[in-house]
């Protein structure tokens, strides 16, 4: 019979029933995390007249009007060999991947606060089925994106096949973020009212709609997103195979920065259920 | 001694928390980091703005066995149940659990609104541990129990507090965990669907599950528990049987009642409140109240003016002071005579088993049947402890089904 027990000691004391906890848990978060997910679209759709259009509209909409924007020859930047319109459709799909990971856990957890207060469930099962959705959400974009590049007459080429790697590192960056704000974010409100502020200049700082000028490519290389968005868009379209400069670096760190901030939660789980 | 059967062994269990939100915050991310920098366990004594919700708890719970958590509000019972349950991490102290723990905290806690009942099913158990597979064989019993009919198929959000709890309780009665904590949820049901979660449960603690209730009705907890545990501002003050525990709990509340209650001897009689009754008392031959013995009932009143067409009677309440038992009241007038005096009662046959009581009266108007004194409902009733000689197959079977009078009968043969 499986015995439990509880003590005012830190799990780190004994990691390896922590980390086996961890491993015992991930089977539970599965199945749970699969059924939320489904449940969230199904509530979507029971709850609008239009369904499951909403999920195609809003990228949709936004490439529509990077096409107009672009026929109209308003934008004509050349930054870089392909059309601008693409260009920029390319850095914002990317980037709002990055930023829908980042909030995913504080907004998933700060959601189901009134069950996780009261349920002894995996937290994880939560941002996981958020996760899919942004997951889910980023591939939309990318077809998007993909009938875009088809349609300004930009190549198809066999470095598509690793942008795939380039969006995991960007959505591992962002929920590695993401599991620590949410940490701070479920004790503290300023999270959730400084994020908007910080991802605006973020944003402006990170080569998203302009490629980075020469001489501050070293600055902006201290921005972690800076390689991994330059280097997916370039595989996405037609652009060389080699990475920008740190991107092994920063996707490698991403992936474990990611497993040691969702350990980092899991520690502090009990202590803010009983704040919650 | 923790034995085999022993599920669940709770040790010195503390648990603090802090007055002041701000506080409680800093307080949270400091924990945290002590968390993960684990080094020496640091004293586990109070910050500033904080109290202990739960002391030096100790307590086992063995297969089949049922425990009712009784005390006041905030007496630290949800908090044990949290713990219990693993959401929150003790301060001090262990708990060990064999098996699996079922909780029935809060029903509407992870149901979804916009899904229906059935689609809630299937969450529910998944938040629970339970995968959609091993549900589905146990569907049908599951909205049976729920007696929702054609309702399983509406969202829940157009369900009424008592539907919601009949679903909750349904899966997680089903799931069959090894421990099943239940907080004060019957409350909300209709008659028929307690009566189906009393029945649920007894047939659970039969089949070797264990339980752990935490609720204020106490027909509930003498149904189904066979010990108790009283809470006092986190500290354990009694453990025993249910019966006993109640009857504890009971007489804690009324020594506060008392307590705080204006003094009652030497009341101010005026035209408004023209008798007072001074005192209450039951007596018997010796210094024990038995069973089945003749006992007085005297009154001892004060009266501004005589009062011709007055009358009395007393009243044997249950301990929680909800349910008359029996009484008798005077329907003949008799005249109070002015100044301090006794009114006597004979009763030559107490027709109470062994047990506690409270003991109320009243002096009122035969005329308008308006009370003039009462002693009991506002201020504290007279608190009395039955007792019998010795134990006989009559009061282990009284004791059994918690029978409160005795009937004078004859068997025919």
């Amino acid at each position: 019979m499986k015995e439990t027990i509880y003590t005012s000691q830190s799990p780190l004391h004994t990691p390896r029933v922590f980390l086996r906890e961890v491993r015992a848990d991930l089977g539970v978060v599965y199945r749970i995390g699969w059924q939320l997910f489904v449940r969230n679209l199904k509530v979507q759709v029971r709850q609008s007249l239009l369904g499951y259009a909403w999920l195609l509209l809003p990228p949709l909409v936004t490439g529509l009007v990077w096409v107009l924007l672009g026929r109209s020859r308003v934008l004509n930047v050349a930054a870089s060999n392909v059309p601008y319109p693409v260009f920029v459709l390319a850095g914002v799909f990317l980037w709002q991947g990055f930023v829908e990971a980042l909030n995913c856990p504080l907004q998933q957890l700060s959601s189901a606060k009134a069950t996780l207060a009261k349920v002894r469930v995996p937290h994880e099962a939560f941002v996981a089925a958020g996760a899919a959705v942004v997951v889910f959400n980023s591939l939309l974009r990318l077809g998007v994106l993909l009938g875009l590049t088809l349609w300004f007459g930009v190549p198809l080429t066999g470095t598509l096949a690793l942008a795939p790697l380039g969006l995991v590192a960007l959505l591992l960056l962002g929920l590695g973020l993401g599991w620590l704000l949410a940490l701070l974010g479920l004790l503290y409100a300023d999270v959730t009212q400084g994020l908007p502020v910080v991802l605006n200049l973020w944003f402006l700082l990170t080569p998203v709609v302009y490629s980075p000028p020469a001489a501050y490519a070293k600055w902006f290389n201290l921005n972690p997103v800076t390689p991994l968005l330059l280097t997916t868009r370039s595989w996405l379209l037609a652009g060389p195979m080699a990475a920008a400069p740190g991107f092994a670096l920063v996707a490698g760190l991403s992936g474990i920065f990611f497993l040691l901030a969702w350990l980092a939660y899991r520690l502090a789980q009990p202590h803010l259920i009983a704040r919650l | 001694m923790p034995t085999d059967t022993t599920v669940v062994t709770v040790r010195n269990l503390s648990k603090k928390f802090c007055t002041q939100l701000r506080t409680s915050l800093w307080y949270g991310l400091r924990d945290i980091v002590a968390e993960a920098w684990p080094g020496p366990t640091a004293a586990p004594g109070l910050r500033r703005a904080e109290f202990w919700s739960l002391h030096d708890l100790s307590f086992e719970l063995r297969r089949g066995e049922a425990l009712a958590i009784i005390g006041a509000n905030g007496a630290g019972k949800s908090t044990l149940l949290k713990l219990l349950n693993g959401l929150i991490k003790p301060d001090a102290g262990s708990i060990r659990l064999r098996g699996r723990v079922g909780a029935l905290i809060e029903l509407g806690a992870g149901l979804d609104p916009v899904l229906t009942g059935r689609e809630n099913i299937f969450m529910r158990a998944a938040l629970l541990g339970v995968g959609r597979a091993q549900v589905l064989p146990l569907l049908p019993a599951i909205i049976e129990f729920t007696g929702l009919g054609a309702a399983i198929e509406m969202p829940v959000q157009f369900y009424s507090s008592g539907m919601v709890a009949r679903l909750a309780y349904a899966v997680a009665a089903h799931l069959h965990p090894d421990v099943l904590l239940v907080d004060e949820v019957l409350a909300v049901g209709d008659i028929d669907f307690q009566r189906k979660c009393l029945n649920h449960m007894m047939g659970y603690l039969a089949g070797g599950g264990s339980l752990i209730l935490v609720s204020h009705q106490p027909q509930h907890i003498q149904a189904i528990c066979r010990r108790g545990l009283v809470l006092q501002k986190g500290r354990l003050t009694f453990s025993g049987s249910a019966t006993e525990a109640l009857d504890y709990y009971f007489a804690q509340q009324l020594a506060e009642l008392t307590q705080h209650a204006p003094a009652t001897a030497g009341p101010a009689l005026s035209a408004a409140r023209p008798v007072a009754i001074e005192e209450l008392t039951l007596t018997g031959a010796g210094p024990v109240i038995q069973a089945g013995a003749a006992v007085t009932v005297t009154l001892t009143y004060q009266a501004l003016l005589p009062q011709d067409n007055a009358s009395w009677g007393f009243y044997f309440y249950t301990p929680d002071g909800s349910v008359c038992i029996t009484g008798s009241f005077e329907a003949q007038p008799r005249q109070l005579a002015a100044g301090r005096h006794q009114l006597t009662c004979f009763l030559p046959r107490l027709p109470l088993t062994a047990g506690s009581y409270l003991l109320k009266a009243l002096v009122a108007d035969l005329a308008t049947l308006q009370p003039l004194a009462m002693r009991g409902w506002e201020d504290a009733p007279l608190r009395l402890r039955v007792e019998t000689p010795e134990a006989t197959l009559q009061t282990n079977a009284q004791r059994m089904v918690q029978q409160l009078t005795t009937l004078q009968v004859e068997w025919n043969h």
